[in-house]
């Protein structure tokens, strides 16, 4: 006797999951603007209290269990400081000297990275940082250690920025020292995430643990973010160009924290980040 | 579903939710963390028919794809599949049992995760990396926090656990 709505019942669900699935895969082939309007438009009305919420949570876990830390990065940075109104009137008086023009001071906006539970999460990441805090498309995301991404979707107290584990990931380079320029993206077919540095001329070598650093040429990045450190030779076109592979200097899946650096991409952030030990 | 048991699975489902939000930022690497969204979802799927968990994969995933559109639709679409799945799942062949739960759950992570994966075009050994040692671990922890959940709201859930 219940078999007729029953089976009823079966072939609606059917029908309702072959409606999800099509609407899932239409979203997946859609145009990308219209996909980041409307994710845009969900983090910005029903996702709102969530954020608030993993927001707060990241903050509270950073003032816990990172105050040890970041008061050792504190006090190294003070002593560092110490010695900085000195450089600065020999760096002034050294510019005045060549008739250079004053540096452009760095502005940026610190944000709080909110790691999501997806296997994806990394290729881009959700900052708590939007356009109300300053932060505009295109705007370089740098940690500590260096170069993390570019935003690419902002809202008003968030933004999206992908970072260089994404394949679409490009930014024009340069090794410290030797001044080899190539263009870094996402290495393909390593288990965890590295970078290679491309389009190597091949009259060039470049050393076991050289420094890569943004070049600033393309308008998006300033000149100087460290992007990785040379691990070796990954494949080379006998005679016309070789690809490095570079271990990148900061693991998006890590940050904790990120500054958005804004203004222009003229900037040059040479010195600005501290030598590593090769 | 009765009423009364819509509310508790409410309060169940806000729970998670909360969970999700608040306390997983604070545990270990975000990678390895349970993820109680899907956690919720599982739970939900396996006391609702196929169609109306399909739904709530669909717009779960939804969440996750505008919170982490490395590719939008592809959380959606596997969510879509893993909701509809554990329905049918429950309804063929699921037996009230604390290892089979957490089986299931621990199945649910990873399928997710390779039908994302997929669907984002990764490739090759980082594909391979991720799910062999990430999406266990993620399995893991979120089976963990699924027995936990349900030897909790073990009568509100009206199932009859065996260990």
């Amino acid at each position: 006797m219940n078999e007729q709505p029953d089976r009823a019942r079966s072939r609606s669900d059917t029908v309702v999951f072959l409606a999800c699935l099509l609407l899932s895969t239409g979203m997946l082939f859609a145009p990308p603007a219209r996909t980041a309007r409307l994710a845009s438009a969900i983090r910005n009305s029903v996702l709102v209290p969530l954020i608030w919420m993993q927001q707060a949570a990241e903050e509270g876990k950073a003032s816990r269990s990172r105050l040890a830390l970041i008061q050792a990065q504190r006090d190294s940075i003070a002593l560092l400081a110490q010695g900085l109104p000195a450089l600065r009137d020999e760096n002034d008086q050294l510019r005045r000297l060549l008739g250079v023009g004053q540096r452009k001071p760095l502005e940026f906006v610190a944000a709080e990275v909110l790691h999501q539970s997806s296997p994806t999460d990394g290729l881009t990441l959700l900052l708590s940082a939007g356009s109300a805090e300053g932060v505009a498309r295109f705007s370089p995301v740098v940690a500590p250690e260096g170069l993390l991404g570019v935003i690419s979707s902002v809202d008003r107290h968030t933004s999206i920025a992908t970072t260089w584990a994404h394949p679409e990931f490009r930014a024009s380079a340069y090794t410290d020292g030797g001044g080899v320029f190539g263009i870094v993206a996402p290495a393909a077919g390593a288990t965890e995430p590295l970078l290679e540095l491309r389009g190597v001329p091949y009259r060039d070598t470049i050393p076991a643990g050289t420094l890569v650093l943004t070049s600033g040429l393309g308008g998006v990045y300033p000149k100087g973010i460290p992007v990785g450190r040379v691990l070796g030779v990954v494949r080379e076109l006998t005679g016309w160009e070789r690809t490095y592979l570079v271990l990148p200097a900061a693991n998006p899946a890590h940050a904790a924290h990120a500054l958005v650096l804004l203004g222009s991409a003229e900037l040059s952030l040479e010195g600005a980040f501290p030598d590593e030990a090769p | 579903m009765p009423q009364r048991s819509r509310g508790k699975m409410a309060f169940i489902l806000l729970l998670l939710l909360l969970l999700q939000f608040y306390l997983r930022p604070r545990l270990w690497d975000s990678r390895a963390a349970p993820d109680f969204i899907l956690l919720g979802l599982l739970i939900y799927a396996t006391r609702a028919r196929p169609g109306a968990a399909a739904v709530a994969g669909f717009f779960t995933g939804l969440m996750m794809d505008s919170l982490g559109p490395s590719r939008f639709g592809a959380a959606a679409l596997a969510t879509t599949m893993v909701g509809y799945l554990a329905a049918w799942g429950r309804a063929v062949f699921f037996a009230d049992n604390l290892l089979v739960h957490a089986g299931f759950i621990w199945g649910g992570v990873w399928l997710r995760d390779f039908i994302v994966l997929l669907a984002s075009g990764a490739t090759g050994r980082a594909l391979l990396w991720q799910l062999a040692v990430w999406s266990p671990l993620q399995g893991l922890t979120t089976a963990v926090a699924g027995v936990l959940i349900l030897v909790m709201f073990r009568d509100w859930l009206a199932i009859r656990l065996e260990a």
